[in-house]
């Protein structure tokens, strides 16, 4: 590539056309404000779910974020610890709820499934107590 | 821990065996040292138990709200916790299970997901 020279190269930058204007934030209050990235699997996770108002694990790993304490969206806790899925639990409704269980406090919150969590990872985590080897000693089904 | 107020003072190396408390739920009397000398924290019949301990203060709860099982939790060794929630302030603890408590309704909790699923599981039969 041929070495331009350096008065013209200038004159190219003075000549460029100033940058247009953004009115799109993409910053703190934009329209992505409540966007996050998931702290288990770097997933960027929209705020909008399918199915609930309250986005708050994220829909690839089910991790979560200790920000809330006991009202959802409060963002009352200031421990920010990464919440893991622990276990399965069903409303008497037949609703899914994921319990989450705070890796550094140990707090536990009971969360709504969303329509676009993984569905591999739910049933994983809903059959986990099944996968035990000891539970036929357990019911008595062996002796 | 489902016990009352006067013997939430006594730790759990110096418990009575003696001890008893009488469940909320179901109303059986049941002794507070489990047979491997743990203090039981729920009735081992029906698996209720009652909010007498604060967690997130760590001392005693004004709430004595009854507390139901509503998940199995599976621990890295393999032992299995059962998640409790006060219906009358929504509190969640993990209590672990004794050699004695009713494997009935632990397998019922721990099954309970798969009764009633929000999409069809067929599709997991070919992965």
């Amino acid at each position: 590539m041929p070495r331009r020279s350096r008065s013209a190269h200038g004159r190219a930058r003075a000549n460029r056309r100033p940058q247009r204007h953004k009115d799109v934030l993409h910053r703190q209050g934009g329209h992505r404000a409540n966007d996050f990235r998931c702290v288990g699997c770097r997933l960027d996770v929209s705020s909008e779910a399918p199915g609930t108002t309250h986005r708050n694990h994220c829909p690839n790993c089910l991790a979560s974020l200790h920000v809330d304490r006991r009202i959802p969206g409060d963002r009352a806790a200031s421990c920010r610890g990464r919440m893991e899925a622990l276990s399965m639990s069903v409303r008497p409704d037949g609703e899914w709820m994921i319990i989450h269980q705070c890796r550094s406090c140990g707090e536990l919150s009971a969360n709504r499934i969303a329509g676009d969590d993984n569905a591999l990872i739910l049933v994983r985590l809903a059959v986990k107590p099944l996968r035990d080897p000891g539970i036929a000693r357990r019911l008595f089904l062996v002796p | 821990m489902s016990n009352t107020k006067k013997t939430l003072s006594r730790t759990s190396q110096n418990i009575l065996k003696i001890d008893t408390f009488s469940c909320i739920r179901c109303g059986l009397t049941v002794s507070a040292a489990a047979g491997d000398g743990i203090r039981r924290n729920h009735c081992p019949s029906c698996l209720h138990s009652q909010h007498v301990q604060d967690r997130v203060e760590g001392g005693p709860s004004d709430c004595q709200g009854r507390m139901s099982p509503i998940a199995i939790a599976v621990l890295r060794t393999g032992d299995w916790m059962v998640i409790h929630r006060c219906v009358r302030c929504d509190e969640l603890t993990a209590n672990p299970i004794c050699a004695d408590d009713n494997q009935l309704i632990l397998m019922r909790i721990a099954v309970r997901p798969l009764a009633q699923p929000p999409f069809p599981l067929e599709t997991f039969g070919d992965l």
